[in-house]
């Protein structure tokens, strides 16, 4: 893999559902170990762009690259390997309620395992997987939930999960749609910190959506701004004024109207 | 533009009709099944419910009669039978859940949207195209399963295999791995399918996104609806006893026969205390389960 390559490219991509475009020809490179935050109004398009570059939503037009490989072409047990290298953080609460924590997190690895092999660490996971999982949950700084049942967990606890499960894939790249929206600001702050740290740590390519404009400007060395599935601002959170803000959130009178 | 409030889509009254529709079924239902106050008793019925109620104070310990020398004691006869209406509800229980949970997956929808996702690829196009007619054939098989009593499979089976121990778990199985497989298809497509949909999302195949993204979130429920219909299983074991099949229901026929009440009596508190010991410790799995 050569480095002048980006790890995860975007181009000249339009996306519609059902006749109404959510991202129109819209064109993004993010290099290997980047770290950027995509801001704007919701149904600005973030989430779709994030599910493009993990693979679970084609392109209508354009094309979507990973490492260089275009996803179009893959067959579904290459798209399928390529996924595993892959963390979503999702923005809806995804673990399985009545699975223990650790059951949740070994799930990351599936895509990487034959169906025997996944049901062994399911049932009965060997001693280095309960370490490894283990040495996640310190990092996300909740190691005494190891053999808890996900429901039992308060919103930001699962969250931490969901990202520990990300993490176990032992992938390149986390991809996070929103991963704060469900916990209170303190929280969200500190949910924030952990993922760029140990993004940072492992030369991880970290891709947040965020619709806290502070938060993705203390931590996020590069900002992308959506809105109405077009680019309004790609740049560093210190070269942005307020002006450029307000032109991202200002809502337009076509957008303010009611529709019928 | 504001719209006209006749066009937001109220229903018209059809409540009303509805409601007159059933009421008028009722009263030809009643007429034609003369449903009066003379009808009720046939003559000297009400003698002998008196004298089969007047039993249950008073259940035998042992025969009314005296039976033929050799002859096992009658408790011990009792829980005999109760030991085989457990055995055939059991072994028919276990044949449901091995057929009836491949049927549920195959007759929910969020096996083939979910577990096999919007995948492109040949194997993919070819599911697609297959998918529609599995799950109607599926669905249409379970209905014939489900809509046929254990009774009359007994009859079938019993007509076709002769008094084999076979048919008996055979005509519970049937229907009851039809029953599984609807409740099933149902609480699985009712599971939250966040979780599965991650797991896709991590590379994880179609079966292994089914077993343990979609699966354990219904799990608990479909463990539970399992143990409601081993109790059911059990009281259709003690029935098939009237084929002559060695379950409860087979000495209480007997029994009945001879007007020998106080005997029924023992083998109906034997079933009772069966269902109620079952239905304890279904009650006590599902509250660890759920």
């Amino acid at each position: 893999m050569s480095e002048a390559r980006p790890h995860l490219e975007l181009d000249g991509v339009t996306v519609a559902f059902g006749g109404t475009p959510a991202l129109e020809d819209l064109s993004l490179s993010v290099g290997r170990g980047e770290q950027l935050a995509l801001v704007g109004p919701s149904g600005a398009g973030k989430t779709t762009l994030l599910r493009l570059l993990n693979g679970s939503l084609r392109t209508g037009r354009g094309s979507v690259r990973i490492e260089g490989v275009r996803l179009e072409t893959l067959s579904p047990p290459r798209l399928r390997k390529l996924q595993t290298k892959i963390g979503f953080v999702h923005q809806a609460l995804s673990l399985v309620p009545n699975l223990s924590v650790l059951q949740n997190v070994v799930a990351g690895r599936l895509g990487s395992r034959s169906l025997m092999s996944s049901l062994r660490s399911f049932v009965l996971p060997r001693r280095d997987e309960v370490e490894r999982v283990y040495d996640l949950l310190c990092r996300v700084g909740i190691p005494e939930k190891l053999f808890q049942r996900a429901d039992r967990l308060s919103g930001g606890q699962r969250q931490r999960v969901a990202i520990a499960r990300a993490l176990y894939q032992g992938g390149t790249t986390i991809l996070a749609d929103e991963p704060v929206s469900s916990v209170d600001p303190a929280r969200a702050r500190a949910t924030v910190e952990l993922l760029t740290s140990i993004c940072r740590e492992s030369g991880l390519t970290l891709c947040v959506s965020l619709h806290n404009l502070a938060l993705a400007r203390d931590y996020f060395p590069r900002l992308v701004g959506l809105r109405r599935g077009r680019i309004v601002l790609d740049r560093q959170p210190d070269q942005l004024g307020k002006e450029q803000f307000m032109k991202l959130y200002r809502l337009s009178s076509h957008e303010l109207r009611v529709r019928p | 533009m504001r719209p006209a409030p006749h066009t937001l889509g109220r229903r018209p009254p059809v409540r009303l009709g509805l409601a007159a529709a059933i009421a008028l079924a009722a009263v030809w239902a009643a007429t034609t099944l003369h449903l009066g106050s003379s009808s009720f008793l046939a003559p000297g019925g009400l003698d002998a419910v008196s004298d089969f109620l007047a039993r249950a104070i008073t259940p035998a310990l042992d025969y009314e009669r005296a039976p033929p020398p050799g002859t096992e004691p009658l408790l011990w006869k009792a829980f005999r039978a109760a030991g085989k209406t457990v055995v055939f509800a059991g072994a028919a229980m276990t044949l449901a859940l091995v057929v009836g949970l491949p049927l549920g997956l195959l007759a929910s929808s969020a096996w083939w949207v979910e577990a096999r996702g919007g995948r492109q690829g040949w194997r993919n196009r070819l599911l697609a195209a297959v998918a529609p007619a599995v799950y109607a054939v599926t669905r249409i098989l379970i209905s014939m399963m489900r809509s046929v009593h254990e009774l009359l499979w007994a009859v079938l089976l019993l007509a076709a295999f002769g008094l084999n121990d076979l048919s008996a778990v055979f005509a519970i199985a049937i229907p009851y791995s039809g029953t599984l497989a609807k409740v099933f298809s149902e609480l699985i497509d009712e599971a939250p399918r966040d979780a599965a949909r991650a797991l896709r999302g991590a590379g994880a195949g179609p079966v292994q996104v089914f077993l343990f993204g979609l699966l354990p979130a219904a799990a608990p429920d479909m463990g539970a609806y399992t143990f409601y219909r081993f109790e059911c299983a059990l009281r259709s074991s003690a029935v098939l006893g009237f084929f002559g099949f060695p379950t409860l229901g087979y000495y209480i026929a007997a029994s009945f026969e001879n007007l020998q009440y106080a005997e029924v009596w023992t083998y109906l508190y034997v079933l009772i205390a069966l269902v109620i010991f079952f239905d304890w410790w279904s009650g006590a799995v599902r509250r660890r389960l759920t």
